[in-house]
């Protein structure tokens, strides 16, 4: 080892190795300072579970919580909302078809009358027999707006479902996080009066229900006047 | 004859006057509700016609109400409503009315429960 360069590699390396085995003693110090933390921790392992199983089965409980109200609000009432809109729709087409019928009828019998009227010997006879028409067809179109109170009715109760579910949905948000809960006020849609409709109100069948309440009040004797 | 005719709906209301014109009674005061109902009633009218979904007071609370009062005792009361199930027609009539429309409704058969009820109307 004359070689300067070699001697200093060699010094180089025996520092470098002794700085090695101290970080190794360092090592070993800190292991066994795990290995007693470990085994302290595995002596708690059963209350941190039993901790964690309890925190656990709370999660679940809010989760199912959660689930049932869904369900609830979901399954039943919007499906039953959702029928009523569809009514609304279909008893708003239906009188529109109902009215614009009636205004081609009656259309026709302005037509006839005018007719009759550039006639050179006018059929008066005739003439009064279709304005008694033509007013018949009018008031039908009057009877036919009918619909209108019927799906005020049926929205007012969807309205209502809306409502309702508002208030369900923040409880569900509250379950998560309370402070949701008073971030705005619940009810934001005004909540309808419930004595101003009926939840089963429909334009269907009213032939058959009109029976039902005749054989009803035929039936049983009805107050007198 | 005076007609009161009681519903919360404008368009109900302006549909039954125009069915009562056409049968040939043109005096009419109307009601948006039970308590505006008892409000305009005196011993004047003599024949009701009302709704029963109203809001304040419902058509059956008004009758109630109508029963027991001297004047409104005996005038006839005629239901015009979309509720129809068994329950509601049987309900109503406890509350005192006499006959029972479901809407929605023909001019014909507002005008066969008005004839059945004219007589006790003109009493």
């Amino acid at each position: 080892m004359n070689d300067p360069r070699a001697q200093t590699a060699y010094y180089e390396s025996e520092a470098a190795l002794r700085l090695v085995d101290k970080e190794l003693d360092q090592l070993r110090d800190g292991a066994e300072m795990v290995s007693r933390f470990v085994t302290v921790s595995l002596a708690d392992l059963p209350l941190i579970l039993e901790r964690a199983n309890g925190q656990i089965r709370a999660v679940l409980s809010h989760l199912r919580e959660t689930r049932q109200a869904l369900q609830s609000t979901t399954f039943e009432k919007l499906q039953t909302t959702h029928d009523k809109i569809k009514e609304v729709t279909s008893a708003t087409e239906d009188a529109a078809i109902n009215i614009m019928d009636a205004c081609d009828r009656a259309s026709q019998i302005v037509d006839e009358l005018d007719g009759i009227d550039a006639s050179e010997t006018p059929d008066r006879a005739k003439a009064s027999e279709l304005r008694s028409t033509l007013r018949d067809e009018l008031f039908m179109m009057m009877g036919a707006l009918q619909f209108q109170d019927i799906t005020s009715q049926q929205l007012a109760h969807a309205s209502s479902v809306l409502v309702e579910m508002e208030t369900r949905l923040a409880d569900i948000a509250n379950l998560f996080d309370s402070s949701l809960a008073t971030d705005r006020p619940l009810a934001t849609l005004a909540a309808v009066d419930e004595k101003a409709y009926d939840p089963n109100a429909t334009i269907r069948n009213a032939e058959e229900r009109q029976n039902l309440a005749d054989s009803i009040f035929t039936t049983v004797k009805a107050p007198a006047a | 004859m005076k007609f009161l005719v009681v519903d919360d709906s404008a368009t109900m209301r302006r549909i039954v006057i125009n069915s009562l014109q056409r049968i040939g009674f043109n005096e009419t005061v109307e009601a948006g509700d039970g308590q505006e109902a008892l409000e305009k009633f005196d011993s004047s009218v003599k024949f009701v016609i009302t709704d029963w979904n109203m809001p304040n007071m419902t058509g059956t609370e008004f009758t109630k109400v109508l029963r027991s009062r001297d004047d409104g005792r005996h005038v006839p009361v005629l239901m015009v409503t979309a509720r129809s199930v068994k329950e509601d027609i049987l309900t109503a009539m406890e509350a005192g009315v006499n006959n029972y429309i479901v809407k929605p409704f023909t001019p014909q058969v507002l005008k066969e429960k008005i004839d059945a009820l004219l007589p006790a109307a003109a009493a």
